[in-house]
């Protein structure tokens, strides 16, 4: 929308920017102050604060990046000051202040943190305001002596930001740590094993042209002194992994990595304190490091499940007001009793079931049932909780406590879900234990062969050791992460985020694909198919009935009228009332002029007889029939093309929906899908996702909505769209973020093309070893060509991974 | 050529290297890496009055810090 805006302007010379958050607009609209323009009065607001903190360097830190008009709908922030929040959220460091971790919304640039750090940084009593650009959370120290919470929400708010605190899990703070600590860990290893090559450089010379033993020693020394950090600091994390796959009785591949470098790095002392022979000090560096760094790409790509929990901690209100006698309280969820009376205000989401005693107004669901429609609520209504009041003020009696809700029903069930994920052995883990366990067999048995023959004991060692050298394991430690890194980056480019490497084998290995229907296959808001007009009239004031309502009929309606007559302009209505799940009426010029459904005709005395599965959109003019709209939820671009393409990759593809079964099969036939189940409720879409497993199925599931969640959370792999909900998009695996079905079928193409390339790796480093092996067994290899050979099947898999990247278009 | 002439270079530039290691591995234990957008992107906003703030914050700690600690 706004690319459109910008290249309009360069047109038309009439807009200007606004000089808050540099949006063009055109020049009437805006609000003037001085010599000032404003696209409304929250920019204006926000300009006018930085201008008096002397804060309006901002604008020049900016550039050209254009920011989202404020939005004035929030919680109130005295919520923010509850012993309950505290201690939820607030922790407290050593010096006795006060910590708390917030996401912060709306940030587009650098200046933006800038802008919230010096912020925060000008009020009294913040120490500290530390904002992470990458992922928008802020750490804040302050003292709560001196201020508020609630003040530090304002402030953020009052600059035109939002922030919403999330606990700063365990979970979180543990991935960081370990990240961190792969860091140092690669950055030791890297040092060492790059001074390491330029020693190594001068042993081999010396090797092949005459070296005198002394010098070879102190080299050597040099060597010893380089490996030994990098085999007990950075080596550690396979040693631990070599000794927790012990304790569990498995060979795995940190046991052969952690056995061939101690052993290298023994013998290699032996030759350094006795002088004689080549030692391997060089080797054991490189492995480490190699496998070190396919061991980080790994952990780089894992899923971090801290993140999902905290967007699920901000769809759960933690408290609500309830109404004792004359006075109302904020309680804590949890305190709540089944009786007790609630109020809920406009904009608020119920965290407890009840029903309505008093009031009336809209309810949006759609987070739970997936509807589009706000739903109107008055007295003897049910509250769901879950869903959020547009403009409702009511009093509702709670039916149900916290923990029996349909909430917190929900979040349980989705932890559990989320806990018991299937998980599909990597086909690399798999074979890498056979691997291990063959090499280290045929090692000791070549050092008995050698030693039985008869060799001396050094020699025999050597050829042992020289065959696990030789069968370095950084090709197969390489050959995943390499591969899964290229499908990773082939799938950003094309806006497919996985969010796990581990997740594109699955995906591959795929059998059955489960596409929801509204937003998923279909658009998710309804479009005129057929209009017949009856009596002819002015399109502008239609325009304008139909923009006076945000219900989603009338809003295709408006937006077919703005791509048919490009010139609609909205004019001034009078008497607007929107008649909640009927239509709007309003008058003009004195006429009566009336948009809705059948109902509403009914109700003003016009009789429609016609009857469709469609949505119909009828507009009158002083009871005269004017026009009628239908409209109809259609399939999204190419859908048809990308489901047969799926079906080609020999997928079986379902298609699961809440709606009723007429609609459902008529988009079904239309798109292509023989296998239609509606009229599902979120737990029975689950349940079809179990029934699946159970036969043996592989099940991708992609969906949109918070009423595809369970269903989400149970497929092997789950794929959200990326305008869905927040929580769809954090429980899933992969995020389509141009919402299409094409990038669906891409997002396959490429998993199968990874896991084929997997395959590839793992091959040519098996056919690697066959090669290399018997030569070490039979002792044909020096310690030159040990390392060579190691580099160099290194070299071929990651080489393998780039032709696939640089093949692919 | 001696080889201890060797030895000493070797062990010099091992040790200028090590000491470039150990400030980067004190960087990064500091949290300085740990945000790689704000890392590139903030050094534009970098001047003396960004220096100056984080002095201001330094002082407001140290008060904080005397204010909580005062002896009753």
């Amino acid at each position: 929308m706004y690319e459109k805006i910008e290249s309009a302007g360069s047109l038309n010379m009439s807009k200007v920017k606004c000089d808050h958050c540099h949006l063009e607009f055109s020049d009437s609209v805006m609000i003037h102050d001085e010599e000032y323009r404003f696209c409304c009065n929250g920019c204006r607001g926000i300009f006018h604060l930085l201008k008096d903190e002397g804060l309006e360097s901002f604008y020049s830190k900016m550039g050209d990046t254009t920011l989202a008009p404020p939005t004035q709908q929030f919680e109130a922030s005295s919520n923010f000051d509850t012993p309950a929040f505290y201690e939820r959220f607030v922790t407290f460091d050593k010096e006795g202040l006060s910590q708390v971790s917030l996401v912060i919304e709306g940030i587009h640039c650098a200046a933006c943190v800038w802008l919230n750090e010096k912020a925060l940084h000008k009020m009294d009593g913040v120490i500290e305001a530390n904002i992470n650009y990458t992922n928008n959370k802020a750490r804040i120290t302050w003292d709560a002596n001196t201020l508020k919470l609630s003040a530090i929400i304002d402030m953020i708010r009052a600059i035109g930001y939002n922030a919403f605190p999330y606990d700063a899990s365990f979970q979180e703070v543990r991935a960081n740590k370990e990240r961190k600590e792969y860091y140092l860990r690669m950055a030791v290893a890297t040092f060492a094993a790059m001074n390491m090559m330029w020693i190594a450089v001068a042993q081999y010379a010396g090797y092949f042209t005459g070296i005198t033993q002394d010098i070879k020693t102190i080299l050597n020394i040099a060597e010893w002194f380089l490996a030994t950090p990098v085999l007990f600091y950075s080596g550690w994390v396979f040693y631990r992994g070599a000794y927790y796959g012990l304790r569990n009785r498995a060979v795995t591949m940190d046991l052969l990595v952690v056995t061939g470098s101690s052993l290298a790095y023994l013998y290699s002392i032996y030759i350094t304190v006795f002088e004689k022979g080549e030692a391997y000090f060089d080797s054991v560096a490189m492995i480490i490091t190699f496998v070190l760094f396919g061991k980080f790409l790994e952990v780089l790509s894992r899923k971090n499940a801290a993140d999902t929990l905290d967007v699920m901690s901000k769809h759960i209100p933690s408290e609500v007001s309830i109404i004792e006698g004359e006075s109302i309280r904020d309680v804590n969820v949890n305190e709540v009793r089944v009786g007790d009376i609630i109020r809920i205000r406009s904009g608020e989401r119920a965290a407890i079931d009840g029903e309505v005693i008093a009031g009336e107004g809209n309810f949006d669901e759609s987070n739970l049932t997936g509807e589009s429609e706000p739903i109107f609520k008055r007295p003897s209504d049910f509250i769901i909780s879950g869903t959020t009041s547009i403009d409702a003020l009511l009093h509702y009696r709670a039916t149900k406590d916290f923990a029996h809700s349909t909430l917190s029903h929900l979040v349980n069930l989705l932890e559990n879900a989320l806990s018991h994920k299937p998980k599909i052995e990597q086909l690399a883990n798999r074979l890498s234990q056979h691997f291990s366990s063959t090499i280290l067999f045929l090692a000791i048995g070549t050092f008995w062969f050698w030693y039985f023959w008869p060799h001396s004991f050094d020699r025999s060692l050597m050829v042992g050791i020289s065959v696990i050298i030789i069968a370095c394991p950084c090709a197969l430690a390489l050959a995943t992460p390499v591969a899964t890194l290229v499908g990773l980056a082939l799938g950003a480019k094309r806006g497919i985020l996985f969010k796990s490497a581990a997740q594109i084998e699955t995906m591959a290995k795929a059998s059955m694909v489960v596409l929801d229907k509204t937003g998923t296959i279909t658009q998710g808001r309804p479009e005129v198919v057929y209009v017949t007009i009856h009596e002819t009239f002015n399109s502008d004031i239609l325009y304008s009935l139909a923009k006076a309502s945000k219900h989603p009929i009338s809003r295709g309606v408006a937006e077919y009228l703005e791509r048919t007559y490009e010139t609609v302009v909205q004019m001034l209505l009078e008497d607007v009332h929107e008649i909640p799940a009927r239509g709007v009426v309003a008058r003009v010029n004195g006429k009566m002029i009336v948009g809705g459904n059948a109902l509403l005709m009914r109700d003003n005395g016009i009789e429609i007889e016609s009857v469709s599965d469609k949505s119909l959109f009828y507009y009158t003019v002083d009871g005269v029939l004017a026009a009628t709209y239908e409209l109809r939820d259609l399939p999204k671009e190419k859908a048809f093309e990308s489901i047969s393409t799926l079906k080609k990759f020999g997928l079986r593809v379902v298609m699961l929906t809440g709606d009723h079964e007429r609609a459902a099969v008529h988009v079904a036939n239309e798109v292509g899908i023989d296998e239609v189940h509606s009229h599902l409720n979120p737990e029975q879409k689950a349940t079809f996702i179990e029934m699946a497993h159970t036969e043996g199925h592989v099940v991708v599931m992609a969906g949109d909505g918070v009423n595809d969640l369970l269903a989400l959370a149970r497929a092997d792999i789950a794929i959200a769209m990326g305008n869905g909900s927040d929580i769809a998009i954090e429980v899933s695996d992969v995020v389509l973020l141009n919402d299409s079905l094409t990038s669906l079928a891409e997002a396959f193409a490429i998993s199968r093309r990874t896991y084929g390339l997997i395959k590839q790796n793992l091959g040519i480093s098996l056919v690697y070893n066959s090669i290399t092996i018997p030569l070490a067994m039979m002792g044909y290899v020096i310690p030159l060509m040990a390392a060579i050979s190691m580099s160099f099947s290194s070299l071929l898999v990651v080489g393998n991974s780039m032709r696939s990247r640089w093949m692919y278009k | 050529m001696d080889s201890w002439v060797v030895a000493m270079m070797l062990g010099a530039s091992l040790f200028l290297g090590a000491l470039a290691l150990a400030a980067f591995l004190w960087g990064i234990k500091n949290g300085q890496f740990d945000d790689e957008k704000k890392m590139m992107s903030q050094v534009h906003f970098d001047d003396e009055k960004e220096l100056n703030d984080l002095a201001d914050q330094q002082k407001k700690r140290e008060e904080l810090k005397k204010k909580v600690y005062k002896p009753e």
